[in-house]
């Protein structure tokens, strides 16, 4: 059968980097970050561009963020989206995950699909609840860590990681929400006529009013919500550190090695 | 009573997960703050581990052929039951696999608020207080949520003691809920275990594991030659595995194998958590790492901050010069 796919995708700080956290130690400093489309997403996108190469359908990807996230957007266009969907909810901190999963829900939710792939979890806030919260405030069943897809007619069939390198087979109904493991695919590189066509591709904007509500706060639930604090993780200063460069720290380490009876030669 | 933390206990093949411990523990020392008791919610059929938690808390038992496998419809419907007996104050459950896929569909259904992979828990009050440790770990973040509803909340493995068992075992309370088969959502189909034809990393004296720091594939050769020098084996991190430079058997870290052998050498991983929770417990940790904040530094005993490329072959010399 011919599906329509949702994949949802995040531009988050590229994780590898340092950070600083603000004055008022409600946030990390923003003002030179460097942004990339989250890693488990790129799985998810290329999944759900390969399911649609081998069934037939469309594959439409949404982000909610600010303008800054169309280029994250183009490239998914690129890569062999459809079509692409801004929620203009621009909170760049974002901490309430939850909140944010809801606003997505009710995007997904004005979309057609038979089915919403999300990466199993973001590398920035790894809070690993986006895909289920939306699966569960559609009434959609779900799967997650979702390592293999299969369709087979109308039936859709997931392998599940667990833990330890044991998997187990889930059979899902579709509609369905699948939250996909990194290593599923090997993500493409978006050939380059595709990355200029792409450039030219208009990118729809979700408002609040779009999905009948007055503003996104409509989104948040019956509870509070607050960053207390940032702080710099306590560094417990286990390991000794040696300094010097490479011959000074190869001894070290060789000298290290022996002490310890780690080499007998 | 109002003030009970409710642990959801994770299992599988009639074992427990270890880490169900580590919830019981945090959730003592919450319901000590709450002015209630820890109850554990074991969900299955015919499984015999309830005298095993009955050690730790009082737990409240769903026996129903539905639950004999794990899935999110029929777990939400015999803990919804139990959330309308117990009305916990909290609800805890392990951030792993079953975590991810059950905690934020519970926390719909419940309309409870949830904070997931949490280091700590507190409450101030009221009002719970969660850590989190973002961006890598680089940054630890303080979410204060407040709510009349239960709170949800996943715990990462290994971030607290577990609990010691009670002086005399609780009480195993069984409660009758019919799960409706309908509403199960995703079912069980099958397991699948890994195939094992490769080389069994837990039981090596000696692991040196290779990481996204070592840059290219034709890398491995010099990590390889570095082991066998020690007489140790090649293990690695996620990214690794991913991209098929070495088997999934050679994965250390919760998804992959969990060791403990005398030396881990890990050579150009950062630590995610995914990764330190599989060799923390090594007798002597080295790192090599270019950067100094890299987060493998905070479980290492020793650790070294040039570009490993450089220091193998350097050591190697220094090693067989003697």
């Amino acid at each position: 059968m011919a599906l329509n796919i949702i994949v949802c995708v995040k531009q988050i700080p590229n994780p590898d980097l340092q950070f600083q956290i603000n004055a008022e130690g409600t946030d990390i400093r923003r003002d030179a970050l460097n942004y990339r489309t989250n890693g488990a997403d790129e799985y998810a996108l290329e999944e759900a561009v390969r399911l649609k190469e081998k069934h037939g359908g469309r594959v439409t990807v949404v982000t909610a963020g600010p303008k800054r996230t169309e280029q994250m957007l183009r490239e998914a266009i690129a890569k062999g989206a459809d079509e692409a969907i801004r929620i203009a909810y621009d909170d760049p901190a974002a901490y309430d995950a939850m909140r944010v999963a809801r606003v997505l829900a009710a995007a997904v939710k004005s979309i057609p699909h038979d089915l919403v792939l999300t990466g199993v979890q973001s590398d920035d806030y790894i809070h690993s609840l986006t895909g289920i919260v939306i699966a569960r405030t559609l009434g959609h069943p779900h799967a997650s860590v979702v390592t293999k897809v299969a369709l087979d007619g109308t039936t859709l069939t997931a392998n599940r990681e667990l833990e330890g390198g044991d998997q187990e087979v889930v059979t899902v109904p579709m509609p369905a929400v699948l939250t996909i493991q990194f290593g599923i695919n090997t993500p493409r590189y978006a050939p380059l006529p595709a990355i200029m066509k792409a450039a030219r591709q208009p990118i729809k904007e979700l408002t609040p009013a779009a999905v009948g509500a007055s503003s996104w706060d409509a989104f948040a639930a019956g509870y509070t919500f607050r960053v207390r604090r940032l702080t710099p993780p306590e560094s417990k200063g286990r390991a000794e550190i040696f300094a010097g460069g490479v011959a000074d720290q190869a001894k070290k380490l060789a000298q290290l090695l022996r002490e310890k009876g780690f080499y007998r030669g | 009573m109002a003030g009970d933390i409710l642990v959801v206990a994770e299992h599988r093949d009639g074992k427990l997960a270890g880490a169900t411990f580590e919830l019981v523990a945090l959730g003592r020392s919450l319901a000590r703050q709450s002015g209630g008791t820890v109850k554990v919610a074991l969900l299955g059929h015919g499984a015999a581990i309830a005298p095993r938690l009955a050690e730790y808390a009082d737990v409240l038992a769903v026996d129903d052929p539905h639950l004999e496998h794990y899935s999110p419809g029929g777990y939400e419907q015999a803990l919804h039951a139990i959330v309308e007996s117990v009305s916990p104050r909290a609800i805890l459950l392990l951030h792993s696999s079953q975590g991810f896929d059950l905690a934020p569909a519970l926390a719909v259904a419940f309309d409870a608020p949830l904070v997931t992979n949490c280091v700590a828990l507190v409450f101030d009050g009221p009002v719970l207080v969660a850590t989190r440790k973002i961006l890598n770990d680089k940054v630890v973040v303080e979410i204060e949520v407040s709510s009349e509803r239960p709170y949800l909340a996943t715990v990462r493995p290994a971030a607290v003691k577990a609990a010691e068992p009670l002086p005399s075992s609780a009480t195993v309370t069984h409660m009758h809920v019919s799960i409706d088969p309908a509403k199960l959502g995703a079912t069980f189909l099958r397991a699948e275990k890994p195939e094992v034809q490769d080389i069994d990393i837990a039981t090596a004296d000696i692991v040196v594991s290779a990481g996204r720091g070592i840059k290219e594939k034709k890398n491995l050769a010099l990590v390889e030659e570095f082991a066998k020098l020690l007489g140790g084996v090649v293990g690695a991190s996620r990214p690794l595995t991913d991209m098929e430079w070495l088997p999934k058997t050679r994965q250390v870290g919760q998804s992959g194998k969990t060791v403990r052998p005398k030396l881990y050498i890990a050579c150009g991983i950062s630590g995610a958590m995914q990764h330190v929770s599989g060799m923390k417990d090594a007798g002597t940790i080295i790192a090599i790492n270019t950067d100094p904040s890299a987060p493998i530094f905070e479980v290492a005993h020793y650790g070294f901050t040039v570009n490993v490329l450089e220091l193998l072959p350097a050591a190697m010399k220094e090693l067989r010069s003697g």
